[in-house]
């Protein structure tokens, strides 16, 4: 199986030379092609730092990350910009949805920069609205839809381009757990569906369940990961609570 | 942390934030200051003196002090507005409304008070520059000397005293007025919500546009003569002044926006980065500002049209006094005549002479006339005209022809004579019908002969004998001989004219210098021009710090959408492009609309000012553009900054 991301000893600190603050300690991470990845971590854990990492929003203090076999750490700003309009799709917490936009114009904006032809652009939109179960909303504003229907545009414009991964920040995070759930379905389907690779950071673990394999991280570091292989969601699930009280395991102790 | 710590850093962080709004004040009250001391300085009562410049002035700094009150009080409430999270946040931490007033009150005093003595400093240094421009434009000659005038000062201080006050107030019941919970909202419950175009919009659009075409189709046809009563004349300058101002209301309101949705509807959804950008932040924006920008629009368009009116006249001064004096000077009795050419003989200035008969002859002009005077209570057929033989013009006309000569443009606008015709012209017995020819551009009498810039009518000088054996004398004037003299050399004219004006001529015999016609027209016309201009200049700053100020808070706020788009992959260089874009229309659309008005304004009328339109106007439109568009590329800058941060 190829490999989408290939990262290895990524370190990454803050403040200046006196005050340092290490975030990231040297963390190893790969993810396939067509892999559903979680990232989980209590808080300050630094999981949103290390998707801000990869997803080359944040710079890397050392350490390599390659995706697509390109290595991402020796660009020039303006070389990252355009990979990531072509390569990478992004969903946030926040929706992140133009509000003078309509949902449609919203999906279309990265299909804008490359040169996609209107017809084309429509057709894709067409099918990935539909997918997402969007496409009557089209002509509205963000501010007359609700937020779950906002996350899955959201969601639809981070694949109508077909990056080679997609990044997720805790895109459930504002979300009640109805919506949360439709969202999580949806982002699976288009996982096994199209082969679509998704990297995501939760604190959820119900939204954890739906990955294919889940990386917990603590105080900068990996501590472990489980997979899903062929195991129930329910189990898996289970699997999930287990290693998070593990790994909250701190506050038993006294 | 105490008090007066808080006020200090915030004092720090605001200045920073706010240098334009310091810059503005400091602005404002340099120029006022520098207005205020003109007006108290000895040498301005020679440009008093001889023209009503006290009253001018006067009226001017009433007009500034009105301009600049509405400016700071309005930038000041966008201030507040924008820290009101901050003042949300210290109540919320227990300080009593009473103490954050004061808070501010302090903050407001340095910050205030501070930029107005550096203001006055620089009012006081720049008065004298501004002094040397007034008597230049004026062509008064006189040394200059710096003068600091105590009354000036004390002036200043108390008007923008009062001006704090004035703000302290509105603090004041904006702070009272406030609720923890509100505080936090303000900001988002001042934009309007984006929502979606009804057709009710659709329709005020294509109003506004159509009133603003309606009032410029009004404004080009005021003078053509379709309105001639005075009472017509005034009712189709209201219906202008109406029209177009509600169609700049409803074009901000509902036009711009319906524009953009047409050009946005078409692309189906698919839009490039620089129409994100501009396209639909303008369509939501604009809307919400409408009355701000017609305020702009309409008090841009006024001093732009007031500046070019007054430039056309100043410009024409020389053009206009040749057509009122056809030579250097011109005199109607035999007597003044030879004592100013004896005064010029004796400094050995060389001249020549020409003297013109002019009889007043009542005319039936009715056949060649283009417009239906009647109801301008005007009988054209018993029109008084000037009368010249061809002999006196060295001209050659047929017998039964006549020639009309030098006609006012004003005149000619509204009452236009046909190419050619027949005219009767009555002595006072007989009486001679004529064919007339046609109209030239040549002036051949001083305007005292031509009842207010009527044509003169050359005739053939058998004609011309008869018609002065048989005069009307009811309608001739005093004298019926117009000399002229006119002096060889150009640089002996300001002697001759100096002589000309030593000269002591008998009363009530009319006597013109051109030159001396032409400087009391700068005169008059460069004093209007330094005050409209001074105005228009502080309205000008005012208003483009205020649409600044606008889009620095538009600025912040779409702060989220850059990240937003930076995170998607847009480089900093597209965006910029899209900001330019977008500034372009932000500061273009009022810029080009407000031309637009006063280039209609200055159209329907300007004829009554002067002989030269476009050179005047394009000068006074190209200096306004260019200050206007230092504005615009300020807030590209800002939104740069704001870009490199977002990511």
């Amino acid at each position: 199986m190829m490999k989408i991301l290939e990262a290895a000893k990524i370190h990454k600190n803050y403040g200046n030379k006196w005050n340092k603050q290490e975030v990231l300690k040297g963390i190893d991470v790969s993810v396939d092609e067509g892999e559903f990845v979680s990232i989980m971590g209590a808080s300050g854990s630094g999981k949103t730092t290390l998707l801000n990492v990869l997803s080359s929003i944040d710079n890397v203090s050392s350490g390599t990350i390659l995706i697509n076999g390109k290595e991402m750490t020796a660009m020039k700003e303006k070389e990252l910009a355009t990979f990531r309009k072509t390569n990478l799709g992004f969903i946030f917490q926040e929706y992140n949805l133009l509000d003078t936009l309509t949902v449609k114009e919203n999906i279309l904006l990265p299909l804008s920069v490359s040169k996609v032809s209107k017809k084309e652009a429509n057709q894709k939109f067409k099918e990935v609205a539909t997918e997402l179960g969007i496409y009557d909303l089209k002509d509205k504003y963000p501010n007359e839809i609700s937020g779950g229907q906002k996350q899955r545009t959201s969601a639809a414009r981070s694949f109508i381009h077909q990056p080679s991964i997609i990044f997720a920040d805790e895109p459930t995070g504002a979300l009640d757990s109805k919506s949360a759930s439709d969202l999580l379905k949806k982002m699976s389907d288009l996982n096994e569906k199209h082969k679509a690779t998704i990297l995501m950071v939760t604190h959820d673990p119900v939204a954890a369940s739906y990955c294919g394999r889940v990386i917990f991280i603590k105080d900068g570091q990996i501590y472990t990961q489980l997979n899903k292989g062929e195991q129930s969601r329910q189990a898996f699930f289970n699997d999930i609570m287990k290693t998070q009280a593990v790994l909250g395991g701190v506050q038993h102790e006294y | 942390m105490n008090i007066n710590l808080l006020i200090l850093r915030n004092l720090k962080k605001n200045m920073k934030n706010y240098y334009l709004y310091v810059f503005a004040l400091i602005f404002s009250v340099a120029l006022y200051f520098a207005f205020v001391t003109l007006q108290y300085d000895p040498s301005m009562d020679e440009v008093k003196g001889s023209i009503k410049g006290a009253a001018g002035v006067r009226t001017a700094s009433v007009l500034l002090i009105a301009i600049v009150s509405i400016f700071l009080l309005y930038a000041n409430k966008l201030f507040v507005k924008r820290r009101s999270k901050e003042i949300g946040l210290y109540q919320l931490i227990g300080m009593t409304k009473a103490r954050i007033f004061r808070l501010l009150s302090v903050e407001n005093f340095i910050l205030y008070f501070g930029s107005m003595l550096f203001g006055i400093f620089i009012g006081f240094a720049s008065s004298k520059l501004i002094l040397m421009i007034l008597l230049k434009v004026m062509g008064i000659e006189t040394s200059t000397t710096l003068q600091f005038s105590e009354e000036a000062l004390i002036q200043t201080i108390l008007v923008f005293f009062a001006i704090y006050l004035l703000i302290l107030l509105t603090n004041f019941v904006f702070i009272k007025r406030q609720t923890i919970l509100s505080l936090f909202r303000v900001l988002s419950s001042t934009e309007e919500k984006v929502k979606k175009i009804s057709l009710f919009e659709i329709l005020l659009g294509a109003m506004g546009i159509g009133l603003i075409l309606l009032g410029y189709y009004i404004s080009s046809k005021l003078f053509d003569g379709d309105f001639s009563t005075i009472n017509e004349l005034f009712m189709a300058m209201i219906v202008i002044l109406g029209s177009v101002i509600i169609g700049t209301y409803l074009f901000y309101k509902g036009s711009v926006t319906f524009i953009a949705n047409i050009i946005r509807k078409q692309k189906g959804g698919y839009l490039s980065i620089n129409e994100v950008l501009s396209l639909s932040s303008i369509m939501f924006r604009m809307r919400s500002n409408a009355l701000l920008l017609t305020v702009i629009t309409t008090v841009s368009a006024l001093a732009i049209g007031l500046l070019a009116l007054s430039y056309i006249s100043y410009y024409s001064a020389e053009k206009a006094a040749e057509d009122n004096v056809p030579t250097h000077f011109s005199l109607t009795n035999t007597e003044a005549a030879e004592k100013f050419k004896a005064a010029l003989a004796r400094q050995h200035i060389d001249y020549q002479e020409k003297r013109i008969e002019v009889i007043q002859v009542n005319t039936d002009v009715t056949d060649i006339m283009e417009t239906n005077l009647a109801e301008l209570n005007f009988d054209p057929s018993q029109m008084s005209l000037p009368v010249v033989s061809e002999e006196s013009v060295n001209g050659d006309i047929k017998k039964d022809e006549v020639l009309f000569s030098g006609y006012n443009d004003a005149m000619a606008l509204m009452m236009s004579l046909k190419d050619h015709g027949e005219i009767e012209l009555f002595g006072k017995n007989k009486s001679f019908k004529q064919h007339y020819i046609g109209l030239q551009d040549e002036y051949v009498i001083p305007f005292n002969f031509s009842n207010g810039g009527l044509p003169t009518v050359i005739v053939d000088d058998e004609i011309y004998q008869a018609l002065k054996n048989d005069l009307n004398q009811d309608i001739q004037h005093d004298s019926s001989l117009y000399i002229g003299i006119d002096i060889n050399e150009e640089e002996k004219l300001e002697a001759a004219n100096t002589i000309f004006q030593s000269l002591s001529f008998r009363e009530n015999t009319i006597n013109y210098s051109r030159i001396e016609m032409s400087n009391s027209q700068k005169q008059v016309m460069g004093l209007t021009m330094f005050i409209v201009g001074f105005l228009g200049l502080t309205f000008l700053i005012t208003s483009g710090c205020i649409l600044y100020f606008k889009q620095m808070d538009e600025g912040e706020e779409e702060k989220s959408s850059y990240t937003i788009l930076r995170k998607l992959g847009f480089t900093r260089k597209d965006l910029m492009r899209g900001i330019q874009a977008k500034q372009f229309f932000n500061f273009g659309i009022p810029l080009v609309v407000g031309l637009s008005h006063s280039y209609f304004a200055v159209q329907s009328g300007w004829f009554l000012f002067g002989t030269e339109m476009w050179t005047p106007m394009i000068i006074v439109m190209i200096i306004y553009t260019a200050m206007y568009s230092v504005f615009g590329i300020l807030s590209v800058l800002y939104y740069k900054k704001i870009i490199k941060e977002a990511l």
